[in-house]
């Protein structure tokens, strides 16, 4: 019973056939057939064909060597278009499309070269050269950045008008209009500075390097000046915000938050008593009801009414008696009026020279004053060589534009970190099976 | 048929502004490009009247522009440029992306450039609009020439700055127009008189590149205003250098070229290292002289004679500053910082050099006999030449404020300095009470009257002040010397007077009454709407000028004291010890400059 037995197949279809024959002798021969083929018949290859004397050392190539011999091969990506086997294409004589040079006519060919010899170029030719010229023109012309050659401020002069300082923009446009000479006019907003402010503010005597006493002292006061403004300011600030406020524990927070909200929301109890006193519907506000006025009341309240008016007309008309006796108390009135109103007038001019000097608001954070640098008195050494520096000039002209209204105030907002993306891989990805179609 | 109904904010403030939002939406530009844009153009945002109106009823504080001014960007060529940078970003960004090197290349070589010149005529159609608008352009520029190149500014930026301003510096040498100077704990401030316009601007201090925070300045935003201001700084210095009769890019024919260093640098980096050195005079193309001062109108209606008069003298005052250091030569010590130095003697006519290793361009050697001035910023020397004063640099910036060569002795090598004023400071000072030593700091010729004034003041007090002052100047005899002159032309003046004629016998008061008169007639010019303000002017000049009075007399009390009690103890100490004293003294003097 050990013997091994085959287990017998069905070979009915060609499929199963393939399948559980077994051929490798078969595909053995026919292989090294076709090597024999490729390679030539082992047989009549001489031994030195096939074998070779090891005669030298196995020598390890440097980088660079290695690199130079792979350059002496051909390419690699001419790999695929070389053939594949030695075998010899079968059909000998292939046919293939002649370039456009072969299918020339040699008459054609004889009299271009003639052509090109006298010097009778074709259009095409023509063009290209003018091209070339041109775009090496055009490169050498480019301006290249930092190069400065003209006077913007006298060029383009050509025409007397337009340098006659007598002459009005208006008078020049009409008179230059179609000379190719742009008379081009700005709104006059454009050039009128916008602050008042200096773009180099004149720094405070106290800020020299070495500085007298006094100055230095007065600087000194003048920042620290500030400075208590500053904390006087922030002192006020947590004093009515957060200093105003009790300070409880969290449970006690959430205890009275609990208490505030469920303010007015019927109780539990005594709503059940309610319900349980009377089952009959009241609401807050009782329905209106539409009363009608009787014919009486109509009429009376209509006489009241002309009665009114009547009243009135005949206060009036006292009242312009009145007011020609007393023309004197209304002039008094009128002018202290004009003079309450000379005096605002004053103060309104004030705020206005007050407000031209601060900056506008441009946008929604406000402007902000840089202190002034100082240094301190152990600080000054009184010689260039240990000067102690203090601010930052690109700092001061950024504060400076933003003071004179050319920038618009801002916080530079910037990530402290880079910017992570985060995904989740889809293989960590939920179960849709186990989540969703559950 | 039904009137059309008027929409809201159609007309009036609400029409008139735009938000900045659509403004991006009106020119299709990015947010960077928008600002990069204003920049250029000067177009900045605006406050309304009525916010509420002109956010067209929308609550909150928004950055608002005109709309007639966005309607002016809309106009600009530039902005197609802008576009064409974008585009230009995208194909860049995709071919880098495919690795499409070939395209990348040619894409990169073809780079769309702003033109900006047609701008700067727009913004400034005058070139004396240009030098009005030079403050901030010069400190900037200043400023990034020392900056590495930095994320937002491009390497060439601050190599541009550097080539133009060191342009402009030579432009300013030429012209003489350095007129006051101040070192502060921020940096040097200069401030030039070009063609009647003053310029004003603040080199940062010659120490190493501090990084700024991030938080505090965008650098993109100040580095678009560099880019405009380098090309408004190009065409200035293009007008002065052709205003001046210099090539523009300047040129130099006396330079000694040694071989050896011809050899090491090429043509171009040679120029450039000889115009950073700012020690040799450019090549002109004429040798005609720009004459700039102007002569001062003698008719001139609507000001005072006293007023043309100070105006005159100023001028001289000037003229005399121009030539200020013209003979002197200086040498630097290696410690002093070079090219703020240079540049204020050459500006006044002077020679400099310095060590040969410390940069190019230096002229002579430190063992030149010629040196008359050698500026050292460090407590002691070793080697010491005869020849020579050895002075610390705040000697130059003082005279240039005093405009006049101050006494030297003050400022030698190792002394406790004197303050260093401010030359900024507003002319309302006159009305303030300005103690005699800083006096005598401000004006040199001033030190003199005060002394004299003292001297003759108070009699008894005459010989202490003078003791006074020998403690204070230490070892200085000459200064002594040529206040005992003083005193004896005093003295000979006084007994040369000159008696009143007899035959032209004038009223002593008449003049000045006759003065007064025409003064309160002028008064009476005054406009009624003036007049209140002139008044509250005059009372308050009133005023300060009796403080003034009142502090100067409790000086003059308070000095006259206090010469009283050293009188007393001096007599005490002399009886003790006679030659000790006076070293003692001086270090008294020193330890009192050093308190101030």
């Amino acid at each position: 019973m050990a013997t091994l037995r085959k287990k017998r197949v069905s070979k009915k279809l060609k499929v199963s056939w393939r399948k559980h024959v077994n051929i490798d002798d078969v595909e053995e021969f026919l292989e090294d057939k076709r090597l024999e083929e490729r390679l030539g018949p082992i047989e009549s290859k001489s031994d030195n064909e096939l074998f070779k004397l090891d005669t030298q050392i196995e020598t390890r190539l440097s980088a660079k060597e290695r690199k130079k011999l792979k350059a002496l091969k051909p390419l690699k990506c001419y790999h695929a278009l070389e053939p594949h086997t030695k075998v010899p294409d079968p059909i000998a004589k292939r046919n293939r499309v002649r370039t456009k040079e072969e299918r020339k006519n040699e008459l054609i060919k004889k009299k271009e070269i003639a052509n090109r010899e006298k010097g009778i170029l074709k259009a095409k030719e023509i063009q290209s050269m003018q091209d070339k010229k041109l775009y090496e023109i055009k490169k050498r012309n480019k301006p290249k950045k930092g190069d400065f050659n003209t006077d913007i401020w006298s060029e383009g002069s050509k025409f007397e008008i337009e340098n006659d300082e007598w002459a009005t923009t208006l008078t020049k446009k009409h008179n230059l209009k179609g000379v190719g000479a742009l008379q081009k006019t700005t709104a006059k907003s454009l050039s009128k500075k916008k602050s008042l402010h200096p773009s180099i503010e004149a720094p405070h005597p106290g800020m020299s390097y070495n500085p007298s006493y006094e100055d230095h002292q007065d600087l000194l006061r003048m920042v620290a000046d500030k400075e208590t403004q500053y904390i006087k300011k922030e002192e006020y600030l947590t004093r009515v915000t957060r200093g105003m406020f009790n300070k409880v524990t969290p449970g006690k927070r959430d205890q009275m938050w609990m208490v505030e909200m469920s303010e007015g929301l019927p109780d539990k109890t005594s709503a059940e008593d309610n319900e349980a006193s009377d089952n009959e519907y009241s609401a807050v506000n009782p329905p209106v009801k539409n009363k009608k006025k009787s014919v009486q009341q109509r009429r009376k309240q209509k006489e009241q009414r002309e009665l009114e008016l009547k009243r009135r007309v005949t206060k009036i008309e006292k009242k312009k008696i009145a007011d020609i006796h007393q023309v004197k108390i209304l002039k008094k009135q009128i002018d202290r009026s004009d003079k309450r109103q000379a005096v605002v007038k004053e103060k309104r001019i004030k705020r206005a020279a007050h407000k031209a000097l601060e900056p506008n608001r441009l946008s929604s954070t406000k402007f902000e004053e840089q202190g002034l640098e100082f240094n301190l008195g152990e600080d000054i050494a009184g010689n260039l060589r240990n000067l102690k520096k203090e601010g930052s000039i690109l700092a001061d002209r950024f504060r400076n534009m933003q003071k004179r209204n050319i920038l618009e105030p801002s916080i530079k907002r910037h990530r402290k970190n880079a910017k992570i993306k985060r995904y989740t891989k889809p293989g960590h990805k939920d179960d849709w099976k186990k989540t969703v179609a559950k | 048929m039904v009137a059309k109904r008027k929409k809201k904010y159609s007309v009036g403030e609400g029409a008139q502004f735009m938000s900045r939002k659509a403004a991006l939406k009106k020119l299709q530009l990015s947010l960077n490009d928008f600002r990069r844009l204003c920049i250029i153009k000067g177009i900045y945002p605006r406050e309304p009247r009525n916010r509420k109106r002109a956010q067209k009823g929308q609550s909150g504080i928004k950055t608002l522009y005109h709309v007639k001014d966005i309607q002016f960007l809309l106009h600009e060529p530039i902005i197609w440029k802008l576009r064409d940078y974008k585009i230009f970003n995208k194909k860049v960004g995709r071919a880098r992306a495919i690795k499409d090197f070939e395209r990348l290349h040619r894409y990169l070589n073809n780079h769309p450039t702003l033109k900006l010149d047609h701008i700067v005529k727009e913004r400034y159609p005058t070139f004396l609009d240009a030098l009005r608008d030079l403050d901030d352009c010069l400190t900037l520029c200043f400023l990034f020439s020392t900056f590495p190149s930095l994320a937002h500014v491009p390497r060439d930026q601050s190599a541009l700055c550097q080539r133009l301003t060191m342009e402009f510096l030579h432009a300013v040498i030429e012209a003489k127009a350095l007129r006051k100077v101040f070192i502060s704990i921020k940096g040097y401030y200069f401030q030039a008189e070009i063609k009647g316009e003053t310029v004003t601007w603040i080199v940062p201090h010659h120490f190493s590149f501090e990084p700024q925070h991030r938080a505090e300045v965008d650098f993109k935003i100040m580095s678009t205003f560099v880019e405009f201001y380098t090309i408004l700084l190009g065409f200035v210095n293009f007008r002065l250098y052709h205003w001046l009769n210099l090539y523009y890019p300047p040129k130099f024919n006396s330079i000694n070229q040694n071989e050896g260093e011809k050899d090491l640098v090429d043509e171009n980096v040679y120029v450039a290292e000889r115009i950073a050195a700012l020690n040799f005079p450019l090549s002109k193309t004429s040798n005609e002289v720009v004459e700039e001062d102007l002569e001062i109108d003698a008719f001139n209606n609507d000001e005072s004679p006293e007023k043309i008069e100070e105006l005159k003298k100023e001028a001289e005052k000037d003229k005399q500053l121009k030539t200020l250091f013209k003979g002197l030569k200086f040498f630097l010590n290696r410690e002093v910082p070079r090219e703020p130095l240079v540049f204020i003697i050459r500006c006044f006519g002077g020679e400099v050099s310095w060590d040969k290793s410390l940069f190019v361009g230096s002229t002579f050697d430190e063992n030149d006999e010629s040196i008359t001035h050698h500026i050292v910023d460090r407590p002691s020397m070793e080697k010491h030449f005869i020849s020579r004063y050895y002075i610390q640099p705040q000697w130059l910036f003082d005279s240039v404020n005093c405009r006049e060569l101050l006494p030297v002795n003050k400022y030698f090598m190792g002394e406790i300095l004197p303050p260093h004023l401010s030359p900024f400071i507003d002319k309302e000072r006159d009305q303030q009470y300005i103690p005699p030593e800083e006096r005598a700091l401000l004006d040199a010729s001033i030190e003199h009257m005060y002394k004299k004034d003292e001297e003759n003041d108070g009699e008894g007090v005459d010989d202490d002040e003078e003791d006074e002052d020998n403690e204070e100047d230490g070892g200085e005899n000459e200064d002594d010397e040529e206040e005992s002159d003083n005193e004896e032309e005093s003295q000979n003046e006084k007994k040369l007077s000159v008696t009143p004629g007899e035959v032209f016998k004038e009223v002593p008061w008449e003049k000045s009454r006759q003065e007064r008169q025409e003064y309160r007639l002028r008064e009476k010019l005054v406009k009624n709407k003036h007049r209140k303000l002139y008044k509250s002017m005059m009372e308050g000049k009133e005023k300060r000028a009796k403080e003034i009075w009142l502090l100067r007399k409790k000086r003059r009390l308070h000095d006259a004291e206090k010469a009283e009690d050293t009188k007393g103890k001096k007599k005490v100490a002399k009886k003790e010890n006679g030659p000790a004293k006076k070293n003692e003294a001086a270090t008294k003097g020193k330890k009192k400059s050093k308190i101030n």
